[in-house]
């Protein structure tokens, strides 16, 4: 006798391989793409690349404009700008994906287990998420980084603690709607346990959302992190950072406006690629929001 | 509506709670002994003994806690450790800033993102929409310090037509109503742009979204005035997420103006704050962190009800 066949879970590689396909078609996200790319690896061989030592300093050559020997112009310590960029572009893009790595680690399982178990657990946990958002999350960030010492790994901490409750929500409201699917149910009356339900059912499918608000989590970091540094709360001089910098550029905005422009520039060229990127990626793995032909004749009807 | 206002009041005193819990919990499980920084090294051990006293930092940590709920409870948020001065009288000096600056920053996004989200709508794929558009990107990625500088340097420095610095000063207040108004240009525009960005965006698709329904075909139809079309019609309803939207934004503004008060010497919540973390004045950071959530939860509150008052459909 046949057993009748379950309705399938969406086949995970299969969409994949379609959303790669998307991914190209979305121009701004492409663009995007390869700035970051290109960030980060002008970060990790900043040795190679940066003309001038970021810490040295040459007095006889302080507040240059910008110029051939000196792309983005020397600061009060005759430094150069766009030498520290690139090393500070190390701190700021690895505090970025390493915040990115611990707020998934703490936030989806959090957010998957809010989600499926429900009931006292799911109160308890989102209850805690709000007292989490209702603080801003920047204040949050100064208090814990400043309370535990102003140093690159508690910044790191401080923003993983103050993102994770932002994505557990996010993961709870997609795991709480999937949990409802056919397939899920199919699955369980299979036999299928906790585990292999929330693996290979849930989290397969709540992966689009995530993946996307990892994007925000990123640019949210960075921003975060440059934030903290110009306080005074993040790295410590004579270390290059784009907000640290930026900070002591407060002091010769008149005289030297290119030690401020550098890292405002780099902290958006990033941000700005990673939205874009977001973007994209969301349209990509969205498959309604999926260009084909048809749709783009359509739209330019 | 009301058995439902009753229940969200109810909700505060208890999300207020777990949050004076984690305030309490991070400020005394991270390194740093408040009266060791006030009093310094020299000090004999009689004297920063009595003073632990004094702020009962030699109890226990719950009775700690719960002799500050009670407090609190009664309205009292306690003595600052560094400043001979209540935590309250603190935050009256501090709050009423923060506030200022808040709603002149909200003014400006509002200001900005009513016209320009709305002509956007009407134009669409025209330059007027590419420059919305050119706006609300750049406005998600430029860090608000950085603008900051960036208008200190084109406003204050290269034009010479605003001060950098003034809000909350003596002389500001005295002067004229251009000598009060004219501290809050600058910061609030570099606060406000986000949220300019996001209300925006906001309403320019809501308003897309709107100007496509059947009802305005009609109104069009029976040839009322196109103005009255866009503002009766559409704008009055594209403005019922909007409101909510930039209710919630106006909660998160006091909490996130630090950068912005540490640039424009703004005697604010966000420094008052930032310099009680440095000292570890552990009962100004639970104050006025517990002050930061309230206000948050109400203008949540607030937009949920706005939302019920302008959305007919919605009921509670």
């Amino acid at each position: 006798m046949a057993i009748a066949q379950p309705p399938a879970t969406p086949r995970f590689a299969g969409s994949i391989r379609l959303a790669a396909r998307q991914f190209p078609r979305h121009r701004a996200a492409m663009v995007g793409l390869v700035c970051l790319v290109l960030l980060c690896l002008a970060a990790a061989f900043a040795p190679l690349i940066a003309p001038f030592d970021p810490v040295q300093i040459k007095l006889s050559a302080k507040l240059r404009p910008p110029s051939l020997e000196h792309l983005l112009g020397t600061d009060h310590f005759g430094r150069d700008v766009f030498s520290r960029l690139l090393y500070g572009g190390r701190t700021s893009l690895s505090v970025g994906l390493l915040v990115v790595a611990f707020a998934f680690v703490l936030g989806v399982p959090l957010g998957l287990a809010s989600g499926y178990f429900g009931g006292r657990t799911d109160n308890l946990l989102m209850r805690l998420v709000d007292a989490f958002l209702t603080f801003p999350p920047l204040l949050l960030a100064v208090a814990l980084v400043g309370l535990l010492g102003p140093d690159i790994q508690n910044v790191m901490l401080a923003l993983g603690v103050v993102q994770a409750p932002v994505l557990a929500r996010m993961v709870r409201g997609s795991t709480l709607a999937v949990r409802e699917e056919v397939y899920v149910t199919a699955a369980r009356a299979l036999g299928a346990g906790p585990g292999r339900i929330v693996v290979s059912h849930l989290l397969r499918n709540v992966v689009s959302p995530i993946v996307v608000q990892l994007t925000v989590v990123f640019a949210a970091a960075v921003v975060a992190e440059a934030s903290l540094s110009f306080l005074g709360f993040g790295t410590q001089p004579p270390q290059p950072s784009w907000g640290r910098d930026m900070s002591e550029a407060r002091r010769f905005l008149g005289d030297a406006p290119w030690m401020f422009l550098g890292p405002t520039g780099a902290i958006m060229l990033c941000v700005l690629s990673i939205n874009f990127l977001g973007d994209g990626l969301r349209d990509a793995l969205d498959p309604r929001a999926w260009r084909t032909r048809r749709t783009v004749a359509a739209e330019e009807r | 509506m009301w058995h439902y206002l009753g229940r969200r009041l109810i909700q505060v005193p208890l999300v207020l709670l777990v949050v004076s819990l984690m305030t309490f919990l991070i400020t005394r499980a991270t390194p740093g002994d408040p009266v060791q920084i006030m009093l310094g090294m020299q000090t004999s051990q009689e004297a920063a003994d009595a003073m632990r006293a004094e702020f009962n930092l030699d109890r226990p940590l719950p009775e700690q806690y719960f002799l500050w709920v009670a407090k609190v409870a009664t309205g009292d948020l306690g003595r600052s450790i560094r400043l001979n001065d209540t935590v309250t009288s603190l935050l009256a000096e501090r709050f009423p800033v923060s506030l200022q600056l808040a709603l002149a920053a909200m003014l400006f996004a509002l200001a900005v993102s009513i016209p320009l989200g709305v002509l956007a709508a009407l134009r669409r794929n025209t330059w007027i929409d590419y420059l919305c558009t050119g706006y609300t990107v750049l406005g998600f990625a430029v860090p608000n310090f950085g603008l900051a500088l960036i208008l200190i340097y084109i406003f204050s420095i290269k034009l010479d037509w605003l001060p950098i610095t003034g809000i909350g000063s003596m002389e500001a207040a005295a002067g004229g109503w251009w000598s009060y108004i004219a501290p809050f240009i600058v910061p609030a525009i570099a606060l406000g742009t986000l949220q300019t960005a996001m209300l925006t965006r906001l309403l320019r698709s809501s308003m897309i979204d709107i100007l496509s329904q059947d009802y305005i075909r009609t109104a069009r139809a029976k040839g009322l005035l196109p103005a009255t079309v866009v503002i009766v019609h559409a704008l009055k309803n594209a403005m019922i997420p909007f409101v909510t939207m930039a209710t919630v934004q106006f909660g998160y503004m006091i909490g996130i103006q630090v950068t912005i008060e540490y640039i424009f010497a703004v005697p604010g919540m966000g420094s008052a704050i930032l310099n009680a973390v440095v000292t570890r004045d552990f009962p100004v950071i639970q104050g006025f962190t517990l002050v930061i959530a309230a206000f948050f939860l109400f203008a949540n509150i607030m937009a949920d009800l706005l939302y019920a008052v302008l959305d007919p459909r919605i009921r509670y």
